[in-house]
């Protein structure tokens, strides 16, 4: 059953004259994780607003079409119900410090405090978050004095620990290590195992092809591909358009014209690369 | 380790008040230096007690290198202008246009007094006050959750603009700005550092204003609270005490200007 609904979404942010999303029509399942990608202005933050319920409530712009999560319509709502639902991280973690405390542990226990959450219920939960993000041991630092990728593991366990039904994240691991990066990944992918429903805008393709169950190309705000990751990110479509393509799709593409690949898939990641040429 | 705040974390007694009474007793120290009649009651009450409190505290030697840094630029011009623009009065020399007079530095003795002791009331507290449980605290007492939260986030911007104006020159003059040599140089180069600085700032309150509101910020239900402060019995009963103290010395200097 489909947990987020768009409906032909269209927006345009005030003051400006172009769209920044047309006739969006998107469902996704609960429990689904979904990456979105596309080049620089495609409109991927703004989706995320959209679906988080940023836009139209915080935004403000004009908005037309439905946006439903778990059956609510986001402007039939406000924005402080909808963030139960709907857990949001973006890319720029020193910004999603609230600097209003003191250590980590207080800082990913904000968000509890602000909607009440008993006492003994919040210290299990912000322990629990920290486990999962692996920064168990800065909970006694001040949050100013991590580094960008431990900033981003707080910003994205200060919102797992909310315990969304749907977690929009823009870009969580820019500013990590590749391993650090995969590491998260791996968190979110548990996450939506569980039953979370995920929405990632990511520009390491390699990787969501190894994690993710379903790619949104988008490009000038409009859908321009959907599907499996390994057809979406192999599809001659992307070409000359900005996306970031897999290196092994291009040498294989490559191999292909000269008639070394055998395979009909292009593939995405280093196995099946190894796999189509062995 | 930078936390963006003047905190800092010692085990003193001074630290482990209520907040409460730390802000209240701020608070009377500086309505009773600037209401009190007499003219040297800010020396008295810095000498006499923030000073014992600062010892307390065990932060002296910090508090006053921040309290000497801060309240050195107000203290000169107060003196340079005050002494050397008083009107009629004794001078103490005389020398080309200049003659400050007797009565001139008397009156910016008289004002030092005030300014040092606002500046060391407000670092002291600043010093020994953890931001969070300040900020817990006064929404116990009824302070709005979003007015708690820019009382404190703003006792941080001080330093945390600092460190941003520093990022910034660092990256203006490595493309090449010139930010040394005589004034026209140095406040030709104000413009591209100040720019980035303010709009980089707008940006960051949108940012922060999302990230906060993604966090049920403006949640309706009742608000829990991590932290649990200790309060005493005593502390609830000097704070009384500080409240009336402070109407008291309203009082006292209304009915001495009325006497008067």
């Amino acid at each position: 059953m489909a947990i987020v609904e768009l409906k032909d979404v269209t927006y345009k942010y005030p003051l400006t004259e172009s769209l920044a999303l047309q006739n969006i029509h998107l469902k996704v399942d609960q429990g689904e994780f979904v990456a979105v990608i596309g080049p620089n202005g495609a409109g991927k933050s703004t989706l995320c607003y959209t679906i988080a319920g940023f836009v139209p409530h915080f935004f403000k712009g004009e908005l037309t079409g439905t946006v439903e999560v778990a059956g609510n319509e986001s402007s039939k709502s406000s924005l402080h119900e909808w963030v139960l639902n709907v857990g949001l991280a973006f890319q720029n973690p020193f910004n999603q410090i609230s600097g209003a405390k003191y250590t980590v542990f207080e800082e990913i226990a904000f968000g509890l405090e602000n909607i009440g959450v008993p006492r003994e219920e919040m210290i299990q939960r912000v322990e629990e978050a920290m486990q999962l993000t692996g920064i168990s041991d800065l909970a006694d630092r001040s949050p100013y004095s991590l580094s960008g990728g431990q900033q981003q593991r707080v910003a994205l366990a200060s919102i797992l620990v909310m315990q969304p039904k749907v977690l929009v994240l823009d870009e969580p691991t820019s500013q990590m290590d590749p391993i650090g990066a995969r590491e998260v990944f791996g968190v979110i992918r548990t996450m939506a195992e569980k039953g979370m429903t995920v929405l990632l805008v990511e520009h390491k393709v390699e990787w969501i092809a190894n994690f993710a169950d379903r790619i949104i190309a988008l490009h000038n705000g409009k859908i321009l591909l959907e599907g499996k990751p390994q057809e979406v990110l192999t599809s001659d479509l992307l070409a000359n358009k900005g996306f970031g393509i897999s290196r092994y799709t291009s040498v294989a593409r490559r191999a292909k014209d000269l008639g070394l690949w055998k395979k009909d898939s292009l593939p995405v990641t280093l196995e099946e690369a190894v796999e189509g040429f062995a | 380790m930078n936390t963006f705040s003047m905190y800092v974390a010692r085990e003193s007694g001074l630290h482990k008040l209520h907040p409460l009474t730390k802000s209240l007793l701020t608070l009377l120290l500086l309505v009773a230096g600037l209401t009190l009649p007499g003219n040297w009651t800010g020396y008295i009450l810095v000498l006499f007690i923030i000073l014992p409190l600062a010892l307390w505290g065990q932060v002296f030697r910090n508090f006053i290198r921040i309290v000497w840094g801060l309240s050195l630029p107000f203290i000169l011009s107060v003196v340079i202008i005050q002494s050397l623009f008083w009107g009629k009065g004794t001078p103490i020399f005389e020398f080309w246009i200049l003659a400050p007079k007797v009565e001139g530095a008397l009156f910016a003795a008289i004002s030092v007094g005030r300014i040092i002791l606002v500046m060391a009331g407000f670092i002291l507290f600043a010093m020994t006050t953890r931001p969070d449980t300040l900020m817990i605290s006064l929404k116990q007492v009824g302070v709005p959750s979003s007015l708690a939260y820019i009382i404190v986030t703003t006792l941080q911007i001080i330093p945390r603009f600092q460190s941003k104006a520093s990022t910034i020159l660092d990256a203006q003059r490595s493309r090449g700005l010139e930010t040394e040599g005589n004034l026209f140089v140095r406040s030709r180069a104000v413009v591209p550092i100040i720019l980035p600085l303010v709009l980089g700032s707008l940006v960051e309150v949108e940012e922060r204003a999302i990230a906060i509101e993604a966090r049920g910020f403006n949640s309706k239900r009742e608000e829990t609270s991590l932290i649990e402060i200790p309060d005493t019995k005593t502390q609830f009963i000097v704070r009384r005490l500080f409240f009336m103290l402070m109407i008291l010395s309203i009082a006292a200097r209304i009915a001495w200007q009325l006497s008067n």
